[in-house]
Parts: structure tokens; C-alpha cells; sequence
């Protein structure tokens, strides 16, 4: 099995087939193409987005509708493409976390990263609506 | 915030190098062409909203914070309605 170096988890051994790709890499982000979610029982549902090309980089998610029970995606026709999809069948669709200035948690509900459970091709999808934020405080979380 | 008001063919400077066309007029939507030097990047608002938000998240959060979610997401008041 291949190793990737990590800062967080050390030198991590993955399934090739668990790799995510992102064919557009992320905002800000954008040379940006290859991760593998790392998750750990004691933080479910949270799990660690790694990359597989930057050792430091790695971003904490969790699934959307963790956060927000009623979330509805919002995907354009373009993201749709990136992941090979369409907007019925079923997505995993990951919030990533950020400290607000408080130091608690905010999850990024504006633009949720989508994967393809199939391919594991994945897109972070930013809506064009304001209809959810990008620093959704996580004591508002809707069950 | 500056306002003003231009039809489809008209344009608007900003500084000595950047220039927005309006080129077309569609129903809600307008079409913009930008001319600025390649050392200025350009993005719709919400993809440079996004990018900053992701810089952020891939900073330091901190073992308190994440034990703190996980609390919040364990308590019994917030199990969700699916499990009953």
C-alpha cells in the first residue's frame, strides 16, 4: 500500500483506491489534486481531509448533514461534470472546518466538498445563492 | 461603495489598469469582460470568499476545539430525528 508523509498523522499507509481526487483542486487551493480522508472512531463523525501532496495540509470535516439535517445542495452543472454525477444520485457531501475568532468551530456550509462514492473523484462545490454560510457557527447545529 | 448605473457596450476603469466591459445584458444576468494585468487575479466573489475560508481551515485547530465539537455532537438534546 502506498505511504503518504504526513504532518498530523505521520507516515500514513492508504488504499490507492481511497485516494480523492479533485480534478479542479479547492479555492484557494487550486495545484491542489489528491487526498485521502482519514478517519479515526473516537472523532466520528469528524474526519481529516489529508493531502497526499503537502504533508501540512489537511483540512477537518464533517458530513453536512451533521450540521444541518434539512441541507440542501445546491451544485452547478459544471461541478456535476468534474465528479461524473448527476444532481439525484446520492453524493458524499463534507463541511470543512474552521476556527472562528471565538476559537470555536465553523463549518463551511456555502461550499461543501462533494465526492463521488463511486470514483472518488470529488469537487468543492461553491453555491452562487446565500442561502447557507460559509461560517456556519456549529452551536446552531440542527438535528 | 461606488453605484453606477451602465448599459450593455459601456465601461468602467478602475486605477490606470483594470477595465470592466459590460458586454451583454441578459435577462438577470450580465456578461462582464475584465481587462487587468496578469498580477491581479480576478474571481467571482464567492470562489475568493472560499479560498480565504479555506486558508483558514487549513490552519492550526486547536485539540479543545475539536473535544468541544465532539461533546456537542454526543449530547443525547441533538440526536437527530432519523434515529428515532
Amino acid at each position: 500500500m502506498p505511504i503518504a508523509i504526513t504532518k498530523r498523522f505521520g507516515d500514513l499507509e492508504y488504499e490507492e483506491t481511497a485516494a480523492i481526487q479533485f480534478p479542479t483542486g479547492l479555492p484557494g487551493f487550486d495545484n491542489r489534486h489528491r487526498f485521502v480522508l482519514v478517519e479515526e472512531p473516537r472523532l466520528a463523525p469528524l474526519a481529516f481531509l489529508q493531502s497526499l501532496e503537502s504533508p501540512e495540509l489537511s483540512f477537518l470535516t464533517v458530513p453536512v448533514h451533521v450540521v444541518d439535517a434539512s441541507y440542501e445542495l445546491a451544485i452547478s452543472e459544471q461541478d456535476l461534470e468534474t465528479i461524473g454525477m448527476d444532481l439525484a444520485s446520492e453524493k458524499l457531501c463534507l463541511a470543512l472546518l474552521a476556527p472562528a475568532e471565538n476559537g470555536r468551530l465553523t463549518a463551511n456550509l456555502l461550499a461543501p466538498v462533494v465526492i463521488n462514492p463511486m470514483t472518488r473523484v470529488a469537487v468543492q462545490a461553491v453555491r452562487s445563492d446565500t442561502r447557507y454560510s460559509h461560517q456556519h457557527a456549529l452551536e446552531d447545529i440542527c438535528s | 461603495m461606488l453605484v453606477i448605473r451602465r448599459r450593455a457596450g459601456e465601461a468602467l476603469v478602475i486605477g490606470d489598469d483594470i477595465e470592466i466591459e459590460i458586454l451583454e445584458t441578459a435577462g438577470s444576468s450580465v456578461k462582464l469582460g475584465i481587462r487587468a494585468p496578469k498580477s491581479i487575479p480576478v474571481a467571482r466573489k464567492e470562489i475568493h470568499v472560499v479560498g480565504r475560508q479555506n486558508q483558514a481551515a487549513a490552519g492550526t485547530i486547536s485539540p479543545l476545539a475539536v473535544e468541544n465539537l465532539l461533546d456537542q455532537l454526543k449530547s443525547p438534546s441533538l440526536r437527530p430525528i432519523s434515529a428515532l
